[in-house]
């Protein structure tokens, strides 16, 4: 019950009386004994934080106070909040203390005495190592918050773990450094996301096991394969299926479930792994492909860093994916990524180059130390590759075959017609020979009449003369 | 935005808190599903009111109460910081005005009571210092107190000032006001005027002194118990 009880008496009377009976009595703890070393962890980029001073990191944060624009706020009121909230939760370092419960002790507006303990909290100055999940994790907390108030190296026994970079907690890997004692999520490491003066090498990688938190029985794999057919994508309601595991894990388990108890059947089986690998990771067909890229090339392994550049968003991710995944899952990833590459790329028949590419990449992939059933259905994907290919062959000559005879029939046909005109103009020329030769009679009638009749004249001619 | 106020002077000032930072008081007092949060404090008008929602949310899952307090916590400081708000525009007439301010509260075991004099037209005053020096004064360990003085001392300020606004408001004419001003809280002005002249000292009588002097109690958790018991039954 959140029963806090102060009594508001009407307002006729001037009497007001708040109470909040939330804190424990006004007992002075006793100091703590010696078995627990009075060490309070500080993260290295918070170094610059005295009690004495107030450093240009805090005037560049919180402005409000320095800049004389209010007059309650100046820098002694600043130093008054910002050291009770040290000192409050350095009495008691393993607990988290809540904005609430400062506010409450302090004497000011709340609006910048929430901004001073985000700022604290953002620079690990109180809540360092506290953990932000549920209370259940805090007695963990503090059994091993305590034993790495020892010694630096003892960072590894926390179970959970803040990063400095980003400040969200690391869950399926992180990257330590002892050097600097820094710990960065993964994110963070690809991104170079730590202080200058720390390399990519100082960091190695820690794995922070899932599956020992919970153990999935044959009945709650049950539940998700059938959550998963029926909600397909949607992780929460398939989270709320199973009964006691939470989205991601079922999300992780359903990725190490091996493949072939999921699918019906291969088509579905490459598109599903497709799906599969674009929901989770939310991802463009981009960053599958750049994912082979990336993991394909061995040598590259343990170099991810040329991989991250952050000029490169998908590049970046990819990075990171990898990283957070591990290796071995990557490059298996990588292979089946690569076949449903081939199959798609085949459906949409692109040109050669694609095959080229896919040629060499499956073949760099089968050059690695490849799973039988990699490898099974790799072949006999190809047999089939080359029976459609040879039907294609034939098609297309059949085709042409067909295209050339059209071609002949076409050819004939005008010959014909030619035939035809030449036949119908030797008619013509016939007929007009004939009439030439008609006219050739007519006229050598003509010319001999006409002689007879001109020897007529002169005979008459003569006659007449004599 | 400070007006130097002379004794005698009565030109209206631009309403605010008559402290020296310009701070509201908000109370929450909200029930919803059987779980009640009662809260008190400060906060500044000119932050902006993305920080009301923040604040909400803040508290809510500090105090792990159920998501519906977020609205309800958030409307309320919305609706008086609004009022306070709409008072801002309006003049006010403070003229030489000291108010008496009583304190009676309890805070987790420690109960306090006090009475004192405050001057209403000290734009510089501070509730945060006063109680800062009267827990140190009266050795007091509790860090909740002090915090807990301020905020009823910023409280009764608040409150006479705005009912000294609305009174300007209701009579019009400066003879009105002037009456009102003597009406309400005048009292002590007139007294204070009494108290200056030639036939009485400023020292108080010996026989108010009880009247005026803090009392700080340490309970024991039954009679915290005890009171908490009665409290509720007051306001049930």
């Amino acid at each position: 019950m959140a029963a806090k009880s102060p009594v508001k008496e009407p307002p006729g009377t001037s009497a007001v009386n708040p109470t909040t009976p939330l804190a424990p009595p006004p007992v002075k703890p006793e100091l703590p004994s010696s078995s627990e070393p009075d060490v309070v962890n500080v993260p290295s980029y918070s170094r610059w934080f005295s009690f004495d001073s107030i450093s240009e990191c805090e005037v560049k944060f919180l402005p409000e106070f320095f800049d004389s624009r209010s007059p309650s706020k100046n820098p002694r009121v600043y130093r008054y909040y910002r050291d009770s909230i040290v000192k409050h939760y350095r009495e008691n370092p393993s607990r988290k203390i809540t904005f609430t419960d400062v506010r409450r002790t302090l004497v000011g507006d709340v609006g910048s005495i929430r901004r001073v303990f985000d700022f604290l909290e953002t620079w690990g100055l109180i809540n360092y190592f506290a953990s932000v999940k549920t209370l259940k994790w805090e007695d963990k907390e503090t059994k091993s918050s305590a034993a790495s108030a020892e010694s630096s190296s003892a960072l590894k026994e926390t179970s959970k773990r803040l990063c400095n970079g980003c400040k969200t907690l690391c869950t399926i890997a992180c990257f330590a450094c002892d050097k600097y004692d820094l710990t960065l999520c993964a994110r963070c490491y690809v991104r170079g996301n730590h202080r200058v003066g720390v390399s990519s090498s100082d960091f190695r990688r820690v794995e922070i096991s899932e599956e020992a938190r919970s153990d999935w029985t044959e009945k709650e794999t049950l539940q998700l394969l059938e959550a998963i057919m029926h909600f397909g994508d949607d992780w929460r309601k398939v989270a709320q299926h199973v009964s006691g595991k939470s989205e991601k894990d079922c999300i992780t388990h359903f990725i190490k479930l091996p493949f072939g108890q999921e699918f019906v059947c291969k088509e579905s089986d490459s598109e599903d792994v497709d799906n599969k690998f674009f929901s989770i990771n939310n991802p463009s067909d981009a960053v599958s492909e750049s994912e082979n890229v990336g993991a394909t090339s061995p040598s590259k392994r343990m170099r991810l860093t040329p991989l991250a550049d952050a000029s490169n968003p998908i590049m970046a991710q990819a990075a990171f994916l990898s990283a957070l995944a591990g290796v071995e899952i990557a490059e298996v990833a990588a292979r089946a990524a690569v076949t449903t590459l081939s199959d798609v790329d085949d459906r949409a028949s692109k040109g050669s180059l694609m095959r080229n590419t896919r040629q060499q990449e499956a073949e760099v992939a089968s050059n690695g130390d490849a799973t039988q059933n990699a490898l099974a259905r790799a072949s006999v994907d190809a047999s089939s590759l080359i029976e459609k290919e040879e039907l294609d062959v034939e098609k297309a000559i059949s085709g042409i075959v067909e295209v050339q005879m059209k071609e002949i029939q076409d050819k004939i046909i005008r010959f014909e017609s030619l035939d035809l005109q030449m036949e119908e103009e030797w008619k013509q020329l016939e007929q007009v020979k004939n009439l030439l030769f008609v006219d050739q009679l007519s006229v050598l009638f003509h010319k001999s009449n006409a002689r007879k009749n001109g020897d007529r004249t002169e005979e008459n001619v003569k006659t007449d003369v004599s | 935005m400070k007006l130097p106020a002379t004794s005698s002077s009565k030109a209206p000032v631009k309403f605010r808190m008559p402290t020296e930072d310009n701070l509201v008081p908000i109370r929450l007092d909200i029930e919803t599903e059987g779980q009640r949060y009662k809260d008190a404090f400060t906060w500044n008008p000119s932050d902006p009111d993305s920080e009301v929602v923040v604040f909400a949310k803040r508290t809510v899952r500090d105090l792990k109460l159920p998501p519906q307090f977020i609205t309800q916590i958030a409307q309320s400081i919305q609706t008086q910081l609004t009022e306070f708000r709409s008072y801002e525009g309006q003049d006010m007439y403070t003229a030489e005005k000291i108010v008496p301010i009583k304190l009676d509260l309890r805070v987790n075991h420690t109960l306090i009571k006090d009475h004192f004099l405050w001057d209403l037209n000290n734009y510089e005053s501070d509730p945060e210092e006063f109680a800062r020096t009267f827990c140190n004064d009266m050795g007091i360990e509790d860090p909740e107190v002090g915090p807990a003085v301020a905020f009823a001392i910023r409280e009764q300020l608040y409150e006479s000032v705005a009912s000294a606004r609305e009174i300007k408001i209701s009579k019009k004419g400066r003879r009105g006001a002037e009456h009102a001003i003597s009406s309400k809280g005048g009292g002590n002005a007139l007294d204070l005027m009494k108290l200056f002249r030639y036939n009485s000292s400023v020292v108080r009588k010996r026989k108010e002194w009880y009247v005026y002097e803090p009392i700080v109690d340490i309970l024991s958790n039954e009679e915290v118990d005890a009171l908490e018991a009665r409290e509720d039954r007051n306001t049930r």
